[in-house]
């Protein structure tokens, strides 16, 4: 939004209202256009599905295989699970206690969906979803950079109602499909030729062109008065022109060149540890060159079978899914603890490179201006509550790390649904309280700049974050 | 016929003088308040000056101010906000007490605040105590003055009519100008509503990026869709004979043959089955995987399926089989994987019912679904409306619905070449009745079902010919395209095209074109742009160039404009362009017979639900919670059109909102308010007894429930509806901060709500707004929180009687219904002038147009304040004809 538009829309609004509502809204008016940071703030949301492994206490695994860390907000300590993140012990925090409160009795498969966008949508029926985090965060970075998010998953497209294989949701809750080859992504993003973009561009200008000398000659037959509505108009079509422009500049602008050594564009799932590096590494290196600042990337769908399952083959186990059903079998918590850790093994090295690059403004390291953010719509086998969730890095954003995280009341020790591997969990009554995990959304929101108090039906930060 | 008048006159005058001699005596029936009320109208009386008087602009009351604010203030609050010491930069005796016209109201609001909220004087300062009786003479004082200055300072200012169209009306217009009929527009941002609840209203229609690119996104996906390219693709078709079904079980071994010996077996009555109709024979039926009969061109994708090359409907096969659907029951086809992406889905169903007893009804739903994994499903309802089946079995109808494919949530992996997740589509046919028990239910018994996808009715569709129409020049691109443009954008704009005016979209045309296979995709891009140009957008009303025509008057063709906006929410159709362009339009005989023929097009049932909605705030019911029956939720949003659309088509009397003795109900509704003996899902006209408690609009279940807190009546919601909406004299908005009801507090807990409200009022900050809201919101309250009836509450007696500002009482809701009907008739009709013509203009009304509303609302009374004869006054009004 230019700032002109601004200056009209609040004129017009005090017409609107009368004089006696304006004052309390002029500081809403003048906070709204912010300048492009010199820094940018960055935004990446991992999805994993179907949860983590959560045994009772009294189970011997316990000790080395729960997820959660023990101990307190910073003296916390990590299991074997999470234990290859303790290099990075200062740059990330760990939550427990969120969900969202529309899903908690919602089977775990249907839930992936509303992972990042809190919407209730339900088990069955009709079906809607709303927003998610990172197109909000979009719609305002979106136009700093060339694409205005960067959306992937392991298999790709938009999946089903409730087996979303896609975490990015646009305004209205439809949902943005994903890319899943490396190969697409990287021509995408670093070898796009642009012609039909441009070609598309040019009959948009010349459509604007006719737009605007066609109001003009109405403009001349209006009063005074009624000119001043139909500038609005004016300024919608030139404010259409800036961002044509904008998007010209991007076309004519050549694609960054970027380093391709860590790349395997051919690699496919199934070749786990190839494939999920290569993702990451294009997720930075979409951030390194500026070519986005929101990116999601979603491990498989829930409820396995397809190429997601694979992925556990990096550990040299089968079925990712399966891990979650065989936990009463032998090994059973520590093969699906092992596939978790993995999870967070990548999810490490990807923040260690980010923090190991200084940001290229000169403003402390990437990852100190990036909040990564890791995590499931399960704890517990297809349980859609206490959400197992990692963040990292966003110092510069006012993240302050280091920290164990809990909230709400009555499971401080993570037992709650804990050791179940059948359906009387998710269907089970709610005994313990938990946090609205919007609530995180809003905090992450207002840190990355945008202005905002509610996010998914839920209104108001989380405080201690 | 004499005998009759003089009866009533007697009765009348019995009446009258029983009133006069005795309030205490038995009130007259709410018809005869009506006659009653009628005769002290202001506006019937002979000198029209006196109706005037009372609606003269406000004027600030500093009388009252130097009488009896002005002092006390000097007592409590001088000595720290006067000349000595000046805390918070306030000096009360520099603030001016006209708030209308001086420059203080903002300073007076933070007093107003202040002393609502008992914050001043200081708590500490005994010296300055204010009485409560003080405070509630300034507080009161405060509030009347603050909203008259509000009310002022927005209706000082002239609004134009000159506004974008809304979200819903550019919808229609899209829809009529291209000939489509689904809703095309849902992209767009909702609108606000104005402070008079209007969405239509100038000053709150704003033009944004976001809004302008959503136009040509917009426009040039409903031209794609309403235009075709290349030849007539060969649909998809299912053909589902339940004879062919029967013959098939019946060879398979599955018909249970009847009885020989006895009558027939009654077939079960809530189970799906195939019947054979002569035989009585019956077969349960599953339906399995559906396969298309005709699959389209190999380069579809598909093989190996079985094809035919007969595109016509297929024959069925002889005999009387048929599916049985029983209430509630559905029909759940597989239709497998290969329905195109994209066109209409034409879903025929040859059906009947199995008796013709008119208590029941039964009416068919469409359902589409897939359940591509474990918990990843979704079934959405894909036909706009059910279609009832009124057609005997013996002689069945064809039931058609038209689903466009690529609107509806689809199976996304459809197209997968491996198994998983699952790629089927299902369509469900359900059945929606109120088939009772007893011996012989109402059933549905299906023939044949066919699908065809895409189905066209013809080729190419009238909507693409509609826009690229036959003509000799076609051979010429140029010429052609002019042709196409011209008639075009006359639409569009409403209003003749020059040849100048042509030559740009022309232009634009050269451009597009070599970047185009076919001349038509390329004119459609230019079209496209012809849907985002503002005269489109807009209302324009324009400064006239010409010297003779009046510079206050709209032309025709903007009369024409705002003549189909006002009725149809939409574009003016060929014929009111003709009249427009010829000049005729506005003729007295002319006007009149378009009025009539618009009223009684389909469209004009956008007024109704459009005004209705917006009159009487129902989007509230969006955010309500509680009602949990969908089909209870629909019939209480439908109430208040329907009876407003059968004032209207009746030509009735406005007096029915207030109370009238008949209801619209439909049988969902009237279960709701316990009236018997109407069934079926349509409203209909029903006569009612007092009763029944109802009448009217007031009582609506819908204005009832939205205007509650989810769990019991909301008197203040509720009084605070009726003033604004009915009465059109809004209260004051609250003081911010006010603090809830204490409901923690044992002693509050006790009470009954209207001793709550007692207990609330009491405060002397609280007592001047609440006493002019409550006691009209507490005489609802006989009408819980769905607007059920009830006499007791946690069984104490409900209390509803109340006592208004003016010491009138209102005995519950059949008091207050008579209260406005002797009292209050001049102010209900002349809100409902106001809001209708608030309406009409697409503005706010301004001091400026108060002359010319009650001139209108004293010739509407005259016409015995009949609805349909006011659009016309309103239509024909200087008000309306007027920039």
């Amino acid at each position: 939004m230019n700032n002109k538009s601004v200056l009209l829309n609040r004129r017009t609004f005090l017409q609107g209202t009368g004089v006696a509502l304006a004052l309390p809204w002029l500081e809403t008016f003048a906070v709204g256009s912010q300048a492009n940071d010199a820094t940018p703030k960055r935004f990446v949301s991992v999805y994993h599905p179907d949860g983590v492994g959560l045994p009772l206490k009294t189970d011997p695994a316990w000790e080395d295989w729960s997820w959660f860390p023990r101990g307190g907000e910073a003296d916390f300590k990590l299991t074997k699970v999470l234990d290859v993140l303790e290099p990075l012990r200062s740059d990330i925090t760990i939550y427990s206690g969120l969900s969202h409160p529309a899903a908690r009795s919602v089977h775990g498969h249907s839930n992936a969906d509303q992972y990042l966008t809190g919407a209730p949508v339900g088990g069955e029926g009709s079906y809607r979803n709303s927003i998610s985090l990172d197109q909000a965060y979009a719609e305002h970075a979106g136009d700093f950079t060339r694409h205005s998010s960067l959306v992937m998953s392991t298999n790709g497209g938009v999946g089903g109602p409730r087996g979303a294989q896609t975490q990015s949701f646009n305004r209205e809750g439809r949902p943005i499909p994903a890319m899943n080859r490396p190969k697409q992504i990287f021509d995408m993003l670093f070898v796009t030729s642009g012609k039909d973009a441009a070609e598309k561009l040019a009959r948009s200008k010349r459509a604007l062109d006719l737009l605007v000398e066609n109001t003009r000659s109405l403009n001349r037959q209006l009063s005074t008065r009624d000119q001043e509505t139909l500038r609005q108009y004016l300024d919608a079509v030139r404010d259409t022109e800036l961002k044509l422009a904008k998007a010209q500049r991007w076309i004519d602008t050549p694609v960054p060149q970027v380093d391709t050594q860590n790349l395997h564009l051919d690699a496919e799932p199934k070749e786990a540890r190839l494939y999920f590096q290569t993702m990451y590494e294009l997720i930075y290196l979409a951030f390194l060159s500026d070519s986005t600042r929101a990116a999601t990337f979603q491990l498989g769908r829930e409820n396995g079978e397809g190429p997601h399952d694979l992925l556990s083959l990096a550990v040299g186990l089968n079925g990712a899914h399966g891990l979650t059903h065989e936990v009463k079998k032998p090994d059973g918590w520590k093969n699906l603890g092992t596939y978790n850790r993995y999870q967070a093994e990548e999810f490490g090295r990807f923040a260690q490179r980010l923090k190991d690059t200084p940001e290229p403004t000169g403003k402390g390291n990437m990852l100190d201006n990036t909040l990564a953010m890791h995590g499931s719509a399960s704890s517990s086998f297809h349980l859609s509550r206490n959400y197992p969730i990692i963040s990292a890095g966003g110092k510069n954003l006012g993240f302050n790390n280091g920290r164990y995280l809990k909230f709400g009341k009555g499971n401080e020790d993570n037992q709650a649904g804990a050791g179940i591997d059948t359906d009387a969990g998710w269907t089970g009554k709610i005994e313990v309280e938990e946090l609205p995990l919007a609530k995180l959304f809003v905090t992450i929101l207002q840190r990355l700049g945008v202005e905002t108090d509610a996010f998914g039906g839920s209104t108001g930060t989380l405080s201690r974050v | 016929m004499k005998t009759l008048t003089i009866t009533m006159l007697l009765l009348l005058g019995s009446a009258c003088t029983i009133l006069a001699v005795d309030g205490q005596e038995p009130p007259v029936t709410l018809e005869t308040a009506k006659v009653q009320g009628r005769d002290k109208s202001r506006f019937l009386k002979a000198s029209r000056e006196t109706a005037k008087a009372i609606d003269a602009v406000p004027k600030a009351d500093v009388a009252f101010f130097q009488e009896s604010v002005g002092p006390i203030l000097k007592k409590s609050c001088l000595a720290c906000h006067g000349p000595e010491k000046s805390e918070g930069r306030l000096r009360i005796d520099q603030l001016d007490p006209d708030l209308l016209t001086g420059p203080d109201v903002e300073r007076w609001r933070e007093v107003f605040n202040a002393l609502s909220k008992s914050e001043m004087p200081p708590e500490d300062a005994a010296d300055y105590k204010l009485a409560d009786a003080d405070r509630g003479r300034i507080v009161d004082w405060l509030s009347g003055e603050l909203n008259t200055a509000s009310v002022v300072r927005r209706s000082r200012q002239a609004h134009s009519s000159f506004r974008r169209l809304t979200k819903y009306e550019y919808n229609y217009a899209l829809q009529d100008l291209l000939g489509l009929p689904y809703s095309l527009a849902s992209t767009l941002p909702p609108e606000t509503a104005s402070e008079d609840g209007f969405k239509n209203s100038s000053e709150l229609l704003q033009m944004s990026v976001m809004q302008f690119e959503s136009y040509r996104e917009i426009g040039l996906k409903a031209l794609k869709r309403a235009t075709v390219i290349g030849e007539r693709p060969q649909p998809v078709t299912y053909f589902i004979s339940m004879q062919e079904e029967m013959n098939k079980a019946v060879a398979k071994g599955d018909a249970k043959e009847p009885d020989k010996n006895k009558k027939p077996a009654k077939r079960p009555r809530n189970q799906q089955q195939l019947l054979n109709r002569e035989t009585g024979e019956s077969v349960p039926f599953v339906a399995g995987k559906t396969m298309p009969r005709t699959v389209p061109s190999p380069d579809h994708g598909v093989s190996g399926q079985p094809t035919s090359s007969i595109a016509s409907t297929p024959a069925a096969p002889p005999g009387s089989g048929v599916l049985v659907l029983p209430r509630s029951n559905e029909l759940k086809l597989d239709l497998d994987r290969f329905l195109p992406d994209e066109g209409d889905m034409r879903v025929r169903i040859r059906a009947g019912r199995s008796t013709m007893k008119p208590d029941e009804y039964a009416s068919l739903r469409l359902i589409f679904s897939a359940h591509t994994s474990n918990n990843a499903n979704f079934s959405n309802v894909v036909s706009e409306r059910d279609i009832p089946v009124t057609a005997s079995a013996d002689a069945p109808q064809d039931i058609d619905f038209n689903i466009p494919l690529g609107d509806i949530q689809r199976n996304p992996f459809r197209k997968l070449t491996t198994e998983f997740p699952r790629r089927d589509e299902f369509l469900h046919i359900h059945n929606v009745s109120n088939a009772h028990g007893g011996e012989d239910p109402l059933q549905v018994f299906i023939e044949t079902i066919e699908i065809t996808a895409p189905f066209y009715e013809q080729w190419p569709p009238k909507t693409h010919t509609d826009i690229f129409f036959e003509s000799n020049n076609k051979g010429d691109e140029q010429i052609y395209g002019r042709e196409v443009l011209s008639r075009f954008l006359r639409r569009v704009w409403r209003r003749p095209v020059s040849d100048q005016e042509v030559d740009q979209f022309i232009g634009l045309f050269a451009k597009y074109r070599p970047g185009f296979a076919t001349f038509e995709e390329a004119m459609v891009e230019v079209l496209a742009t012809a849907l985002a140009t503002p005269e489109f957008l807009y209302l324009t009303q324009r400064v006239g160039t010409d010297e003779t025509q009046s510079t206050a008057r709209i032309s025709d063709l903007e009369f024409a404009s705002r003549l189909s906006v006002f009725l149809w929410s939409s574009i003016p159709d060929d014929e009111l362009l003709q009249l427009a362009e010829k000049g005729t339009l506005r003729e007295p005989e002319v006007l009149t017979a378009q009025l009539k023929r618009m009223l009684a097009d389909p469209r004009s049932r956008r007024f109704s639900q459009n005004f209705v909605e917006q009159w009487l705030g129902l989007d509230r019911m969006n955010s309500v919670t509680h009602v949990t029956d969908s089909s209870l939720r629909e019939a209480m949003l439908e109430e208040p059109v329907a009876f407003f659309d059968e004032v209207l088509r009746q030509n009735h009397s406005i007096m029915d909102f207030i109370h009238s003795d008949y209801a619209m109900l439909n049988e969902r509704l009237a279960a709701h308010y316990g009236i018997p003996k109407v069934y079926g899902p349509h409203f209909r006209k029903v006569a009612i007894t007092p009763q029944t408690n109802r009448g009217g609009v007031l009582t609506s279940a819908a204005i009832m429930t939205m205007n509650s807190d989810g769990k019991d009546s909301h008197p203040l919601k509720r009084g605070v509806w009726i003033l604004k909406r009915v009465l059109d004299d809004p209260p004051p908005p609250p003081p911010p901060n006010v603090p809830e009801v204490d409901l923690t507090d044992p002693e509050i807990l006790k009470m009954t709500l209207k001793e709550r409200i007692a207990n609330h009022r009491s405060k002397p900050a609280c007592i001047s707004c609440h006493a002019k809201i409550d006691p009209w919101g507490i005489a609802f309250e006989n009408y819980d929180a769905l607007g059920a009836f009830r006499t007791h509450v946690k069984n104490v007696p409900v209390d509803a009687s109340s006592e208004l500002f003016n010491h009138q009482t209102l005995a519950g809701m059949d008091g207050l219904k008579r209260y406005l009907l002797a009292d209050r008739q001049d102010q209900f009709a002349r809100a409902i002038v106001h809001k209708l013509s608030a309406y009409a203009l697409g503005r706010p009304l301004s001091f400026g147009d108060r002359a010319d509303i009650d001139d209108l609302t004293g010739e509407f009374r005259r016409r015995e304040d009949k609805l349909e004869d006011l659009i016309h006054l309103i239509v024909s009004s200087h008000l309306f004809n007027s920039k």
